[in-house]
């Protein structure tokens, strides 16, 4: 949008035509090559929509086909989860699950299924629904990869390795997890048990992949707004005044000269990111908040139960290994969310900062500086999970603190379940 | 006053270093520190700090393991979690203390660069001619140290005289109870410091701000006053001189019922289109006013008042520019001192809201005549517990406070440099004021423990009202289990003979966790 409100420098023209027959062929693009696992899962799973490659920076609709056989694999789902659902709300059919002797347990992970079934669907259909929001927000970002290319001839790095190996490992949890309740339960599964746990691990699974994906989004928004700061770092006073202690060289020096274009520049890009980075929240915020509520439950509830177990006599190492492995997938996934989140955020708000130390020195210089300086005071740059919270680093902190007291008031039932059926049995 | 050079802020340091060096808490070099006053990174150091750390966690232990075969029959019976709990208490001041010393060995080489570059920021206050007062460094170390040598021995001798059984030979082992508390104390002292030099360094460029207004308020009452016969106004012929007839500045007067000089700055606003777009005041001034231009050269004798304000534009940008720039390295220093020292905050502030909790709960424990951990032996004398709990508190609460102000007063820095646009009054001036006050704004300095929570009032309110309610809950959780056990023990006593013995059994039991969830420890024995 602000492209094409912003007359494009002579310069930029200049290098604009010449990328016309300079531009290498599409080799590998450095989005896809990072996340091209974590991507075609999310496509066969239908949550993304299988898009065509049109050049190597550009990102086209799906074709019919696979428009429809994502419709087809998002209703499979949906039907797997009606099926769940009425399985959950029947009592007879998967009853073998809930073993547990305390009733109190036994309604947490009845409600753990349903918060899971609803993050999953809600995951599902917002999906569905914003698919063209996630081909935009595609190619918005392979537009600014090549801007910056065009303009300072690299490619940037996105560094979303970890997504790979998230999802492995939610595989492998989910997988244990599946193994460990088939164990725990004494007499011998009916089939409807085993499907229900079966799509219960996959929707666990796909709502967190999700999740993931977020944060490699943001991971990606991340590095891109670093290097805007890096870029305007060379035109701090702090580096001004390095360069003018080492004299030679003044070739590959930045000089204030090319300020006013390169700010131009950074400007616009640093617009289109935070454009990017509203159409992201705009996407997963209700999506978040889903999985986050769900998240939130079961750690509280999966701590309560090691808890228990701890302070019981009689260890069962199944349901030790069951809340430990609960416990690190939700809180590795939080942890990254909320990291990525913050890291995203921190660097948007940092080119304010790195702008203040820009001294011009001519009001030209100065003007560049104050008319960017003014619009970023009222702008708000947050990630929130719909409205609800601001979800940082200090989220994270809060969650926990939230456990915490959720725990006493669940230890407070739990003793006081206790000592009425103490009170029942000395009164036989 | 060409060659005037600063002294480094590490001068005042040497009772702290040495005290540090010779508990070995910190690695660096001890000789490099003597000669020239710098941090540097020692090998030999380390190898001290890493063989210190290794005693104490053992001698510590060893304290644990002997202390607690008293509460023998305490732990006999405690469950799973009431020992991990216990350990978690235990091992908390341990744990403090690692943290500190693998932060100081992690951050060894930029230790060394973070007072090289408050050094640095001193150079360039001076070359702005303005001092630093670190005299007063010393003395607050050496207060500080005395202070929390003095708890520390009274926390120590007292509960070891009065709590201790002093006829085994053993029980010398509990010195070693204070080590992790003093160790991190050491560390925070350092901390404080360096965090009082950089709000000092603040509030210098907050004052060499204020002074400049103030001469220059001080200058312009001097030339009203010297112009009162022939109603001229001096001014050198830089800056931009625009003045007002002193007739209208007294009607002025009489309608806003304001003093001179600010009605005078008003009417200055008003004149100045760009002042005006940007300054909400004004308005009212409709009266037209005539520009004088005095060109003329100032008498002599306003030597004797002179104002920075009203030299050369380029040279107030100059300075004004430099102190910015000033302002944003020290605030760049203070986040390398939340980034070093963030994981040994975050610790604090846990051990703080742990302790304290646990202390005053063991308390009491102890008063109900109920038995508490070992470990915890001092909770049973209400005036150790005071002196320990006050020097606990005081130690988070100060960083706190400290981390507070200093974020208060950088954020003063643009009040002050506005001040100055408004008392010189002229265009130029104000579009500098401007210009710096955004880049002012942009500055940040917030101390957080690792981005968790910030450290301000708000964050120690919150903390208070943590510990208010986790007493409450855990007192009530006491009573509930004291009275289930008295309802038990009175069932089982009227039903039940045999079951009294493990009843009897378990009035051991009363553990601060332990007592907690006995109704269920005991359902598992029925």
């Amino acid at each position: 949008m602000s492209s094409n409100k912003v007359k494009p420098s002579p310069i930029q023209r200049h290098h604009n035509g010449l990328n016309q027959f300079l531009r290498q062929p599409p080799t590998h693009n450095s989005i896809f090559k990072d996340m091209r696992i974590t991507l075609c899962v999310l496509k066969a799973t239908g949550l993304l929509p299988i898009y065509e490659e049109v050049s190597s920076y550009e990102v086209g609709p799906p074709t019919k086909p696979k428009i429809y056989y994502s419709f087809f694999i998002r209703g499979v789902v949906q039907t797997f989860t009606l099926f769940n659902l009425y399985n959950l709300v029947t009592p007879g059919s998967t009853g073998q699950l809930f073993y547990s002797y305390s009733d109190t347990d036994n309604v947490n992970k009845w409600i753990e299924y349903l918060l899971c079934m609803l993050s999953h669907s809600a995951t599902v259909i917002i999906c569905g629904r914003n698919s063209k929001l996630f081909i935009k927000i595609l190619n918005e970002i392979l537009k600014v990869d090549e801007d910056v290319f065009d303009r300072f001839r690299e490619t940037l790095k996105n560094k979303c390795g970890f997504s790979l190996k998230y999802i492995v490992g939610i595989c492998i949890c989910q997988w244990y997890l599946i193994v460990l309740r088939v164990l725990a339960v004494k007499d011998t599964l009916n089939v409807n048990s085993y499907i229900f746990l079966f799509i219960y691990a996959v929707q666990n699974g796909m709502a967190t992949i999700f999740i993931v994906f977020t944060a490699a989004l943001l991971r990606i928004l991340k590095m891109r707004f670093a290097h805007i700061n890096t870029t305007l770092k060379g035109y701090t006073y702090s580096e001004q005044h390095k360069l003018r202690r080492i004299p030679g060289r003044d070739r590959d020096v930045i000089t204030m000269d090319s300020f006013p274009e390169e700010s131009l520049f950074i400007y616009r890009l640093h617009n289109k990111l935070l454009r990017i980075y509203r159409s992201i929240n705009d996407c997963c915020s209700l999506i978040l908040v889903a999985y986050m509520g769900y998240a939130f439950y079961t750690i509280t509830t999966t701590t309560y139960n090691l808890f228990v177990q701890i302070t019981t006599q009689r260890l069962s190492f199944n349901v030790l290994q069951t809340c430990f492995v609960w416990l690190a997938m939700h809180t590795c996934v939080l942890a990254l969310l909320s990291k990525n989140c913050g890291q995203a955020t921190d660097e948007a708000n940092g080119t304010s900062q790195v702008l203040a130390r820009v001294y011009g020195a001519s009001k030209d210089h100065q003007n560049i500086v104050d008319k960017f300086l003014t619009k970023s005071i009222k702008q708000e740059v947050q990630f929130t999970a719909y409205g609800f919270f601001i979800i940082d680093n200090s989220t994270l902190f809060k969650i926990f603190s939230a456990v915490t007291t959720y725990l006493v008031i669940l230890i407070q039932f739990k003793q006081l379940e206790d000592s009425k059926m103490e009170d029942d049995w000395s009164k036989l | 006053m060409a060659h005037q050079t600063v002294q480094p802020i590490l001068v005042h340091f040497g009772t702290l270093f040495t005290f540090c060096k010779l508990l070995g808490l910190y690695p660096h070099d001890l000789q490099a520190f003597r000669g020239i006053h710098t941090l540097q990174s020692s090998k030999i150091g380390t190898a001290i700090v890493v063989v210190t750390m290794l005693a104490v966690v053992v001698l510590y232990n060893l304290l644990i393991y002997f202390f607690s075969s008293e509460d023998h029959d305490l732990k006999a019976s405690q469950s799973t979690l009431t020992f991990v709990i216990g350990i978690f208490l235990t091992y908390i001041g341990l744990g403090m203390m690692i943290t500190d010393q693998l932060s100081a060995l992690r951050n060894q080489s930029k230790t060394g660069e973070l007072y090289e570059r408050i050094r640095a920021v001193d150079e360039q206050l001076l070359k702005e001619n303005v001092y630093v007062d670190i005299s007063k460094t010393a003395k607050n170390i050496l207060l500080m140290i005395v202070l929390t040598v003095v708890s520390e021995l009274i926390i120590l001798i007292s509960t070891y005289i009065t709590l201790v059984d002093l006829t085994d030979w053993k029980s010398i082992l509990w010195l070693f109870s204070c080590f992790p508390t003093l160790y991190n104390s050491l560390d925070k002292i350092w901390f404080a410091n360096t965090l009082s030099a950089l709000k000092q360094r603040f509030f210098v460029i907050n004052t060499a701000l204020e002074d400049m207004v103030e001469s220059h308020e001080r200058l312009k009452r001097w030339t009203e006053n010297g112009g009162d016969g022939g109603g001229q106004i001096f001014r050198r012929p830089s800056i931009a001189n625009v003045s007002i007839d002193p007739s209208l500045e007294y009607l002025y007067k009489e309608l806003t019922h304001m003093e001179a000089v600010k009605a005078y700055n008003m009417a200055r606003n008003k004149i100045s289109p760009i002042a005006h777009s940007l300054n909400s005041f004004g308005d009212a001034l409709e009266t037209p006013k005539k520009p004088y231009k005095y060109t003329s050269q100032p008498p002599t004798f306003n030597m004797v008042y002179e104002s920075e304000l009203n030299k050369d534009i380029e040279k107030v940008e100059e300075k004004l520019n430099n102190l910015c720039q000033l302002h944003d390295e020290i605030c760049e220093i203070g986040k390398l001192v939340n980034e070093l020292w963030s994981y040994p905050i975050l610790v604090l502030m846990a051990y703080g809201f742990l302790i304290f909790t646990a202390q005053l709960y063991f308390l009491y424990c102890a008063t109900q005549g109920q038995a508490i951990p070992s470990l915890f032996r001092s909770a049973k004398s209400a005036t150790i517990t005071t002196i320990f709990l006050s020097y606990t508190a005081g130690k988070c609460i100060y960083l706190i406070y400290l981390s507070w102000k200093t974020s208060l007063e950088s954020k003063r820095t643009g009040i002050c440099l506005h001040k100055c646009g408004v008392v010189a009054d002229n265009n130029l001036l104000y579009e500098i004021v401007n210009h710096l006050s955004l880049k002012l704004l942009n500055h940040s300095v917030d101390f957080s423990a690792c981005g968790f929570f910030t450290l301000d009032m708000e964050t120690l309110y919150g903390v208070s009202g943590g510990i208010t309610s986790y007493l409450i809950i855990l007192i009530q959780f006491n009573l509930a289990a004291q009275q289930a056990k008295d309802a038990s023990n009175a069932a089982e006593t009227n039903y039940n003979t045999m079951l009294t013995t493990e009843a009897g059994n378990t009035t051991a039991l009363m553990d601060y966790f332990t007592t907690t969830f006995m109704p269920y420890a005991q359902t598992d024995l029925y």
